[in-house]
Order: C-alpha cells, then structure tokens, then sequence
C-alpha cells in the first residue's frame, strides 16, 4: 500500500523519504540557493540550527510547508559542517523532540502511516478503553528496551498473542528515539557538497556562538579500555541524553574502582545547564566513601547490570567476566579448557 | 568426586554401546550447519567449536567419542567453528530452562545432603556456610531429585508454555518441550520472529515469564489514589497477559468468608486491598506473582550464545535421556527418560539415599557392594557415589 502525505504533513516531518522524493522533484541544487526567494529558506534553517543548539529543542511553527521542508537538509548541511559530533547528536535530538510534540497532535491513522513509511514498524489501531494501538512484542522489544522507567518494562505491559498493546504517546515516544537515529545516521553519512559563500557565513556565525562542549575530560577518555556497559553509560553523557540513575552510578563506581580520582570522576560529568556540579561531587564522593554510609561502594556485577538492562556484553571482551571491573584484565582464551565438577552442569 | 578409570571406561562403554544401537534415533537439530556443537569428556574436558553436516556425522561421532554430555548451540552462525568473536551471530533460538534446583519444595530436607570435604561430616538439608564439626568451608552438596522435586519442574514448564502460546503468539508447534535428562526441562522455540532478539530483550521476556520487576501500578492500584478512581483501571480475569492472571487468581482466591456473588473480581480485589492496607497488598500481589511467574533459570534464557544438551543424548550424571515431552502431563521423567538396560552391574556404593528408578525403590546403601540394574548403577555411579567393581 502506498501511503499518500500531504504538502503538511512533509512539513512537520521532513525526515521521511517522501519529503526527500519532494525536493527531489522541485530539482533544485545547493547553488541555487543564492536566489533571493532563498533568502528565507537559509534563514529558517540557521533558525533550525541555533535553537537546536542552544535551547534544545526547534519551534514547531509552520508558516509555509516549502520552508519546512527545504530548509531541513540544509540545516542538516550545515550541521555536518561545523564539524562536532556533539552538536550532530544535539541537532537530531532536537529535530525528533520536534516531531514528537507534532506526532501528539496527530490523528491515529497518521500516526500509524508514519511509522509504517519511516522504520517499516506495523502498528495496528485498537479499540480499547485504555490503549490505542497494538504492535508486534518484537518491534516493541526492540525499542522499549532502552527506557528504564518500569512501566516500559514487558512484564508491566498488557501482552496477549505476541502483540504489546500502547497508548498513543507512549508509541510516539517509542519512535522519537528511532527518528533522531534515522537524523543522526543520515548526517553521518553525508558527503558535504561544495557549499556556497552565503552557507559558509552562516556557518561561521553559529560556530562563534557555539555553546562549550562538555568536558574535555570526557572527550578525551580512551574508551577501548572501558568495558561496553560503562562505554554505553559514557555515550549516553555525550550525546547529552538522560542517563539512568543507575547508569551514573555504575560509571562513578567503575571509573573509582580502577583508580581514578574525585576530581577526575567529577569532570567526566558534562557541564550541562541542569547540571549542579555540587550535586554531582556530592554523589561522586557518597559512592567513593567519603560521606554517608562511608562505605565505598563497589562496582556492581554483570548480573545486576543485566537486570537493570545496563549490560551490552560484548562476546569476546567480556568473556568469564563477572564484574565490569575485571574487564580487560584476563587475555580471551578459547578451546580446550578443563573445568572441574562442579561446573561442569552449567552447560544445561 | 574423582572418578577411577574403571568406572570412566565403563561409562563410556556403555554410552557407546546404547548410541550404537539407538543410532537411527540421533538426529540433528534443525539447521545443523549454522551451529556449534560441543561435547564434555568423561575426564572433565570440555571440547567447543565443533561442526557437523550431516546427522551421520553426528552418529558417528557420538559412538566414537562416546561423551558425558554433547551440547549444540542454541545460536545459528555463519562460521560455527571460529573462536566466538569471529563467528558471525545470526540468531538464535529462544531457550528455556527449569531447574528443580531452584525451586524450593519441602522434600529437599529429606533427600538432599552435604558432606564436609574436609572431614567428611555429614548431614541432611541445606548445606550450612561453614561445617559445624571443624568449621571448614569446603563442604560439597549433594542433592537429588524426587518424583515432588521433578513434578514441580513439570508444572513450571507447564505454565511456560501457557505463557509462550497465550501471551507470545507463538505456535504450538514451534515450542519444544525436553525433560533435561537430570532434574528439570528444556523448552526450546526455533523458527520464530523472535530469533534476532539481543541480551536485553531476552531479558524483558525472561522477566515477563518470570514476573520479575512486576509493579503493582500495573494492576490500577496507586498509592494516593481514591477507590473510584481505581476501580475503572483494575483487571478483569478475561483479560490477557498478567493483569488477567491476577485477576483470575483473585477469582479463587479465599480471603475471609468474601464472597463473589453478583459483583465483579474488581470489588474483591478492593475489598481486599482496603482490609490489609497498601503494603500488606504489596507483598501480597508480589507473593502471587511469584507463584504465578515461571521459575526459569534467567541466564540461560538470555545468553545468546549458550550451547545446550543435545536431544536424544545421554546425561553422564545420570544416564538418562534427553527427551522429547510431545505430552508433557503424563511424561514421568523417572520412567519415560530411562533408557538404559536392566543388565545386573556389580558396584560398590559408597552412600545413596533410598530412590526411586523406573517404578523401583533403591537404597539407601552405606560403603556396600550391590549388584543393580544398569540403568541404576549408572545413575550412582554418574553422581560419583559408587565405583564398578566387575565390569560385565
Ligand atoms: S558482561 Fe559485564 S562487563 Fe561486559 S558489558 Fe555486560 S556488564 Fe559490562
Ligand atoms: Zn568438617
Ligand atoms: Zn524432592
């Protein structure tokens, strides 16, 4: 079935391919923006980059459905071309927290068709007192694993013949996650064409006014040596999303465990606005020992980390280990091995 | 238990001879090529990265090396036999495991035993941390499993597959049920849409089946909340998945002399949960759904690349099979997975509690010699606590 968009709705959502086909059609290059009538599509797309890096978030307005969608690969290009990686995780960030608020506004059959023509994700409209739709439990799996809070977990959802049943915005939160990746890899991807003057200007501008980035600290850190569990939690801070309680906690344990100082721990966390480095340096030193309990906590096992879905076991790396700290610490040896009997039923 | 050579040879022989009559009945699992196979010797050395093309070589592999335990993976490869980072994971099944060993059942303090390594002070029941005559702590526990210990695995793999065909979708003749060979049961789904699943997905359908982190606000009871506006949110027993299953639990449910009459479950639940208070109602929901959860083991469940016993092969524990429940009401494992002889062995035991084998009470022996069945001796002598004496 071929899903029809409107004129509007590749406006809001300028991420799908339809939107693409769009402009495709229109048969405009990079160099034709130097036209006047431009003037304003540029103008909409620094407008994109700026509010994205400074506030987080891009305004939903849609004075004309053109501008929507002409300025979006632009500022696409211009991102890329400041250069940070930072700023691209920010910029689809703030992209998809656009979307999602259009998304809540949507009829449900819209809504549905998104998904189905972005990720290739069936969702079937419900009648139901509480729930809207119903998807696949692998589609849901595959994405509601990442949230922590425990109304995403399975096992408090309503599941029946392999279908997980979902309130609407609980459906569009679970994509928000899926369109800023779709942004983010299609800004990775990107080879930048030779870009006008008026572009490089713009350009220019914004990296003068470029928020600092988050501690030098955390980007020169060489995570080879980290485990993946602690790589995850790291990554997370980078992209300056949510890290889970736990998360942080494992991060502070780990990065003591091995030996690194207070101070040191403190600046890994970024420098963000809603960061109090007092709050921070208050936990820092709680779980190293020197406040509260005094207690210095340890790393928490592999088995724990895997209950709190913190665990991206990597099969080689973390091979017989049972604590994040042990990570790297024995070389990988594989074949014969003599296991005693006790061990020996493990295997089923 | 060290075994003597005796005993290991005669073990083997013994699996050789009853994998070279029951060769027909080997047979692979499905997309054999895609997995790893491995097998762990009499001697306790453990053999990885195999690969088999076809059910023959399997056949004759198992008659030649004759192993204690063979295992396949439950994940398909491009490359079965590179070392495990270089294989190239496809998928895998989604596996199972029920052990009576973590199912608590009251007959474990009559059967199970421990024994100080140390100085051989023994004692009935769960193992203390520290042994009471010499306080060493290297004590080694013994446990068996009786027709109650096997009878609850059976009823956990029971509820498992309600769980897998009700609230999964998945088609009944997808999901195989095995009894382990030892003390529990096997359920294996292949061919499904969840083979792609990663670790933490494993581990959400392993907490669903096993209702581990269940929340009470999924019920529709919230703390601050008033009873009218519960009501509306609480769970019917027709509904699906979990909510429905604790519905219907408080459907039966005895609770004072309440009584059902004209008026839905919701009612009862409120009733109850006015009479005992919001924590009493807590641990109450958590204790029922503890019951009502599967007691699967979580870390094979969510292991993507486990390797697990082979079907239709032996246990070296126990010598008994690995087998396929196409009944699993009135499978009894005790019966049904012994497959060995009734040859008479002459054996030296060094202790056995009274068992139970194939319809026959055993035991109990203390330091005596005994002639039994095969079926018997190998199941003594797999647990280390006899040696031949006479092989036949
Ligand atoms: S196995 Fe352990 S070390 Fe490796 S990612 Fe998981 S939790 Fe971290
Ligand atoms: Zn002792
Ligand atoms: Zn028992």
């Amino acid at each position: 079935m071929e899903i029809e968009f409107g004129l509007e709705d590749l406006a809001k959502y300028p991420f799908l391919k339809e939107a693409g086909d769009y402009i495709k059609c229109l048969s405009l290059s990079i160099d034709d923006l130097k036209q006047e009538d431009y003037q304003r599509v540029l103008e909409r797309a620094k407008h994109r980059v700026i509010e994205a890096i400074q506030k987080n978030f891009i305004s939903t307005e849609i004075e004309e459905p053109n501008l929507e969608i002409l300025s979006f690969p632009l500022a696409l290009i211009i991102v890329k071309a400041i250069g940070i990686d930072y700023f691209m995780h920010r910029y689809s960030l703030a992209e998809s927290l656009r979307a999602e608020k259009l998304l809540e506004k949507e009829k449900k059959i819209i809504i549905s068709n998104i998904f189905k023509s972005a990720f290739n994700v069936n969702t079937i409209i419900i009648e139901h007192d509480f729930f809207d739709f119903k998807m696949s439990l692998i589609d849901y799996l595959l994405r509601a694993t990442h949230f922590h809070k425990p109304e995403w977990k399975l096992v408090n959802r309503v599941v029946e013949k392999g279908f997980v049943y979902v309130k609407t915005h609980e459906l569009i939160r679970l994509m928000r996650e899926e369109i800023r990746k779709i942004i983010y890899e299609r800004m990775k991807s990107l080879s930048l064409p030779k870009i006008p003057e008026n572009i490089k200007e713009i350009i220019d501008e914004i990296s003068k006014a470029l928020p600092s980035l988050p501690s030098k600290e955390l980007q020169k850190t060489t995570p080879e040596m980290f485990p993946p569990c602690v790589m995850h939690v790291l990554d997370l801070l980078q992209k300056g999303q949510n890290v889970p309680h736990y998360g942080r906690f494992l991060l502070t344990s780990y990065l003591l465990g091995i030996g690194k100082s207070i101070d040191e721990v403190i600046n890994i966390y970024p420098k963000a606005p809603d960061f109090s480095e007092r709050l921070t340096r208050y936990q820092v030193e709680h779980i190293a020992g020197i406040r509260g309990g005094r207690k210095r906590y340890k790393t928490p096992s592999c088995r724990t980390l895997i209950t709190h879905g913190l665990c991206f076991k990597d099969e080689t790396l973390c091979d017989k280990i049972k604590n994040p700290i042990q990570f790297g610490r024995k070389p990988v040896i594989f074949k014969k091995k003599k296991i005693d009997e006790h061990n020996s039923d493990d295997y089923g | 238990m060290i075994m003597d050579d005796k005993t290991i040879e005669f073990l083997k022989q013994t699996f050789r001879e009853f994998y070279y009559k029951n060769s027909s009945k080997i047979t692979a699992p499905i997309r054999m090529n895609e997995r790893e196979f491995g097998y762990m010797s009499f001697n306790k050395v453990m053999v990885r990265h195999l690969s088999f093309r076809t059910d023959g070589e399997l056949r004759v592999f198992l008659i030649r090396e004759s192993p204690h335990s063979v295992y396949y993976s439950c994940a398909y490869y491009y490359e079965p036999t590179l070392p495990m980072g270089e294989k190239g994971w496809k998928g895998a099944d989604l596996i199972f495991d029920i052990d009576a060993d973590s199912i608590p059942t009251r007959c474990k303090d009559e059967h199970d035993i421990w024994v100080c390594k140390d100085c051989k002070f023994m004692d009935k029941g769960k193992r203390p941390e520290t042994c009471p005559k010499c306080a060493s702590t290297r004590i080694e526990e013994e446990s068996w499993f009786c027709p109650l210990c096997l009878n609850a695995t059976k009823n956990e793999a029971i509820k498992l597959v309600d769980f897998l065909l009700e609230d999964f979708g998945i088609p009944k003749d997808k999901i195989k049920v095995y009894f382990s060979g030892s003390r529990g049961y096997h359920v294996t789904v292949e061919e499904s849409s969840l083979e792609g699943l990663d670790q933490l997905a494993r581990n959400e359908i392993s907490d669903y089946i096993s209702g581990t982190g269940f929340s009470i606000e999924s019920l529709g009871i919230s703390k601050g909340a008033s009873y009218d506006d519960m009501y509306g949110f609480l769970p019917l027993a027709n509904e699906p998945g979990w909510r429905g299953r604790i519905a219907s639990f408080f459907t039966e449910f005895e609770f004072e002399s309440y009584e059902l009459i004209d008026k839905d479950v919701r009612d009862k639940i409120l009733y109850i949960y006015g009479k005992i208070g919001y924590k009493s109602f807590e641990e109450l929901i958590k204790k029922i759904v503890n019951d009502l959860g599967v007691k699967i083991d979580v870390m094979v469940t969510t292991d993507i690349h486990r390797i697990f016993r082979l079907p239709n092969t032996l246990h070296g524990n126990t010598g008994m099979l690995k087998k396929k429940c196409d009944d699993l009401t009135s499978f009894d494992p005790l019966i049904d997975a012994v497959v060995l002889s009734d040859e008479p062995v002459k054996l030296f035991v060094y202790r056995a509690p009274k068992f139970n084998l194939k319809g026959d009470f055993f035991g109990p022996y203390h330091s005596e010699e005994v002639t039994l069945p095969l079926m018997v001796a190998v199941y003594l002598l797999g647990k280390g606590l006899a040696k031949v004496i006479n092989s036949y």
